[in-house]
């Protein structure tokens, strides 16, 4: 049945025969059935994406405190009591509580001299999605969605977007719904309403889908032409999802326990291990929120600081360096670019609340994979973290450097909806010396 | 405003030398003739039309707003599309009015009904119904709601106390005047602890849905934006790119707000908050920031968009009451027009200015004169929101066919009606209307006075989660999307309700309608309140025969039109 099933997705994906597939994957005869599905997937989902690139991206909505994760300050006025610990990288230091980070190190990269001027949520996090300022007449596109418009191949049939514990912050914007990022709520769950319901299989389903057309013409004939051709176009693409063989991407419980409990058994540590699944399969961009329904929560810590973070580490710490680990142990991390960050940092001044609060001045980012070199920091700040010290990077320099790594052009333009071309990036440029 | 020279009004026109990264607004058809002329470039613009001084006093007939209407299509040479047929009328009336199909048996008797005034008839009763008050309850909680700037007050449910305030004073027949002086000026607590929820003060939400350090300056722009339809948060930090807004009139309308500000209400003894209380400060003015030196800013006083100085008392109370009058004044264009402009558009898919929120002395509009009479007589009504919808629903412009242009966004100039998507409410309405209601979800349903707006079906969260979309966004703009045809594909609660057999709709009507020919007739009249055309019927007959099972090949029509594009769009 494995080869069956391949026979026929490679038809519809444009690999032409099974002799070719074959010949790519360079194994025997007796040896098509011995290939995992995992397997199978992964050597097709390279053919299928364009540029064979993928990315992760680990959002912490609320503005994770610097000082608390990858550019600690001990011993200073503005420190706090967070200790610093030693990584895999000699001269590189972290906060306490990120043990695994430390461990993996090596594979990992941070820029500590971001800096932006947005100190509002919304706003922030809009601009850290799309590399644009929130403006009522342009609706910018967040990343994944540039990604996936850029990089994902048409003919696939997952969603080349997908966000895990909650919707994106600033969707697709002006690319419009075939970019829209498809929402997985419970990462432990298959997503909503992606399983025929009971009673009907596949055959069935198409019989109604073949049933539909034939019905919509008196409708279309009579002033909803193009609303009928764009809902089919949609029900085939939603029926492709349906109907694919790759839904299986979805379901953890294909993965071993050991795995799984690396990751983290929260929703998040999950969300993650779903990310590499996802990626894995062919889907060209996942985003994995850190937010209260995913076990982590909000980083916005203006109360409680230290406890706070010590407690959100605790999910994010284990779930972060197992994906890059595991990308590096399947061979997917020059091709995947991981990247983790929030809207902004938080203050050096400790409030009476035992809290820090928004500071888009000097904050971290942290990236790996994507041909971005592990062991090294990237920009700093000075000794109390009041500003950036050297190589100041804005949002615009990010994302340059993020469409250097995916090998998409930042100054290509797209149409938004009024017929103005907007660029992918809007200036900056790549910060060379990260990759190597 | 100082020295500003009267000019013709009729004119709008986009400045297009922009200045900053906001883009230009679409420009509505620039290239038909006659029907947009421009003042001369650079000339000061008054911020109320010249024309609404000697507007009529008089409220119009649907007559009347049809020669004028007709009267630039003449000119333009556009053709009007054909009237609809009663099917096609009884439909799209009870959607845009009621938010729900018309039930079979009362189409059937408005197909037979003879009388030449029955569409005036549906129109009237549709109006009077339980069902116009609760639809544009939720019509106006949507639009509020999609620009909350603060989460929280999504939570729990507390928002839909609007969405019942609002269905209230639709039901006492209370003035948009009256109601939106009372959102303006709302004082007290909004408690919605589960036992003891209090939500007379449902009105308080528009100004909740703002909160913190920007709530003074996220309250002035949704007031402005909601009842002038003026977009003028794009001044919040320069002077407007594209319209007569200068950064100081819009921190004068901030400062109308600035000694408001609103506190949790913590329950005796706990940490849990049960309400918010909003709280006039005794003092304090609105800061405006220096751009140039963070640390400095400049104190701005309450002044109205028209230059008249606020010279009132000093308390909040006193402040949002002087605004709430300038408001909702005789002589303030925008009041009548920009609800004039919403409701036009929500009826005829496609408004004077598009989108419905973004007016102003310098946006360009489709027939402004003909927007111009529509709110002069909403004004010589006294604001009678009933008759305002009786007015555009009695015209012919909205009892046209649907009609698209070549591409979506093409202005049709209202030669037909826009065939929009049905918002996330109506289309559930739709289908309990065709399934039956929803059994509820596995939620625990609260008791208690929260019930009533705290319970809800965790199916109907679902979907109306994927389907509501921002009512002021422009209807072209609305696309469909994945997760939403995988909802009424397959979700496992719809699809229950679709079986042929047990006690649902379509088990019934099987029973009742035992030959083929009438079940496939009903099954229509119920989902898509019309007969099928022959080549449908024929289509289900064959389809039915080729299944070989009449439960199954009757499931499968069921589903094949509940997510077909006719039962989704108005029609």
């Amino acid at each position: 049945m494995l080869t069956n099933d391949l026979h026929v997705r490679m038809n519809r994906d444009g690999v032409t025969s099974r002799r070719s597939f074959l010949r790519h994957v360079a194994i025997g005869a007796a040896g098509v059935t011995t290939l995992s599905w995992m397997d199978a997937m992964r050597v097709q989902a390279d053919e299928l994406r364009k540029r064979g690139m993928a990315c992760i991206l680990l959002f912490m909505p609320g503005g994770p405190s610097q000082f608390e994760t990858f550019d600690p300050k001990p011993g200073t006025e503005t420190g706090g009591p967070t200790k610093a610990i030693d990584t895999a990288v000699p001269g590189i230091a972290i906060a306490e509580g990120w043990t695994n980070v430390a461990k993996q190190m090596k594979d990992l990269a941070i820029i500590r001299s971001m800096t932006s001027k947005e100190g509002n949520h919304q706003r922030a996090q809009y601009t850290l999605h799309t590399g644009y300022t929130p403006s009522g007449s342009v609706k910018y596109p967040s990343l994944g969605a540039l990604v996936a418009s850029e990089l994902g191949n048409p003919s696939f049939d997952l969603p080349h977007f997908v966000s895990i514990g909650g919707r994106d912050a600033a969707g697709s914007g002006f690319l419009g719904m075939s970019y829209a990022p498809f929402v997985v709520n419970d990462p432990n769950r298959m997503p909503n309403n992606v399983e025929l319901p009971a009673g009907a299989d596949a055959k069935r389903f198409n019989r109604r889908l073949q049933l539909m057309s034939r019905l919509e013409e008196d409708f279309a004939r009579s002033g909803g032409q193009a609303r009928v051709a764009d809902h089919k176009a949609l029900y085939e693409s939603a029926s492709q999802l349906v109907l694919s063989p790759r839904l299986k991407a979805f379901d953890l419980s294909d993965e071993k326990d050991a795995l799984r409990d690396r990751y983290g058994r929260t929703p998040f540590g999950q969300g993650c291990l779903l990310a590499r699944r996802l990626v894995e399969a062919g889907v060209t961009f996942v985003e994995v929120q850190s937010t209260g329904v995913m076990g982590a929560g909000n980083w916005d810590t203006h109360e409680n600081n230290f406890e706070r973070v010590k407690t959100l580490a605790g999910v994010v710490d284990p779930a972060l360096a197992s994906l890059v680990a595991d990308l590096k142990e399947r061979g997917l991390l020059e091709t995947t670019l991981v990247i983790w960050m929030g809207e902004f940092g938080r203050t050096p001044n400790i409030n009476a609340r035992t809290g820090r609060d928004h500071y888009p001045r000097a904050f971290n980012v942290l990236l790996a994979g994507g041909g971005i070199r592990g062991g090294q920091v990237y920009g700093s700040t000075d000794k109390l973290g009041r500003g950036v010290a050297e190589n100041p990077v804005t949002v615009q320099d990010l994302f340059s450097t993020f469409c250097h790594a995916l090998k998409i052009n930042p100054q290509k333009e797209n149409m938004s909806g009024v017929g103005r071309p907007i660029k992918i990036v809007d200036g900056g440029s790549p910060i060379k010396p990260l990759f190597s | 405003m100082k020295g500003r020279k009267v000019l013709p009004w009729f004119g709008t026109v986009i400045l297009f030398g922009l200045l900053l990264s906001v883009a230009s607004l679409p420009v509505e058809g620039a290239d038909k003739p006659a029907a947009y002329p421009k003042p001369p470039e650079g000339a000061n613009v008054p911020i109320m039309p010249d024309a609404w001084k000697t507007a009529p006093r008089t409220k119009a007939t649907s007559q009347e707003i049809d020669a004028l209407l007709n009267k630039s299509l003449e000119a333009d040479k556009v053709k009007p599309s054909p009237l609809t047929s009663d099917e096609q009328f009884i439909r799209r009336a009870t959607l845009d009015l009621t938010g729900r199909l018309p039930l079979p048996a009362d189409v059937t008797e408005f197909l037979a009904d003879r009388s030449p005034d029955k569409r005036a008839r549906l129109i009237d009763r549709l109006l009077d119904s339980e069902e116009f008050c609760s639809h544009w309850g939720r019509y106006w909680h949507d639009v509020i709601l999609s620009r909350a700037t603060d989460d929280r007050i999504k939570r729990l449910g507390i928002t839909r106390a609007f969405e019942l305030w609002m269905a209230e004073q639709l039901k006492a027949r209370r003035s948009w005047n009256q109601i939106a002086r009372d959102m303006i000026t709302v004082e007290g607590a909004l408690k919605y602890g589960p036992e003891n929820a209090d939500t007379s003060n449902g009105a308080a939400v528009f100004l909740l849905c703002h909160q913190g350090q920007e709530a003074a300056v996220e309250r002035a722009a949704e007031t402005s934006r909601v009842f002038l339809g003026i977009q003028i948060q794009c001044a919040q930090c320069h002077d407007h790119p594209n319209d007569i807004w200068k950064r100081e009139q819009f921190h004068q309308l901030t400062a109308f707000y600035a000694r408001l500000t609103e506190r949790p209400i913590r329950m005796p003894g706990g940490n849990r908050i049960e309400g918010i209380q909003l709280i006039s400060k005794p003092n304090g003015e609105h800061q405006m920031p220096n751009l140039a030196d963070p640390k400095k800013s400049t104190t701005i006083m309450p002044k109205h968009l028209t230059g008249e100085p606020y010279s009132g008392g000093r308390s909040d109370s006193d402040r949002r009451k002087a605004l709430a009058d300038w408001v909702t004044a005789e002589d303030n264009y925008w009041f009548a027009a920009a609800f004039a402009n919403r409701i036009w558009g929500e009826l005829m898919g496609q408004a004077f200015y598009q989108p419905v929120d973004a007016m102003g002395p310098l946006q360009q509009a489709t027939y402004p004169d003909v927007l111009l009479r529509l709110a002069a007589s909403f004004r010589a009504s006294g604001y009678d929101i009933r008759e305002f919808y009786r007015l555009i629903a009695n015209t012919e412009a909205y009892q046209r066919q649907i009609r698209l242009g070549d591409s979506a966004d093409e202005h049709l100039q209202f030669a037909g009606v826009y065939p929009s998507r049905l918002n996330g409410d109506a289309l559930w309405e739709s289908l309990q209307g065709v399934l039956g209601p929803m059994q509820a979800g596995s939620r625990p349903q609260v008791t208690g006075p929260a019930a009533r707006f705290l319970n809800r079906n965790s199916v109907e969260r679902q979907f109306k989660d994927l389907f509501d979309f921002d009512p002021s966004t422009k209807p072209d703009e609305v696309e469909g999307s994945i997760p939403q045809a995988l909802m009424l594909m397959n979700n496992p609660s719809i699809n229950n309700q679709m079986r042929a057999t047990g006690n649902t709709v379509l088990a019934k009507l099987l029973r009742a309608y035992p030959q083929d020919d009438e079940a496939i007739r009903m099954l229509y009249l119920r989902t898509l309140a019309r007969k099928p055309t022959t080549a449908e019927f024929d289509t289900c007959k064959s389809y039915i025969a080729e299944v070989g099972n009449r439960n199954e090949a009757f499931e499968d029509l069921l589903w094949t039109l509940i997510n077909s594009t006719e039962f989704q769009t108005k029609r």
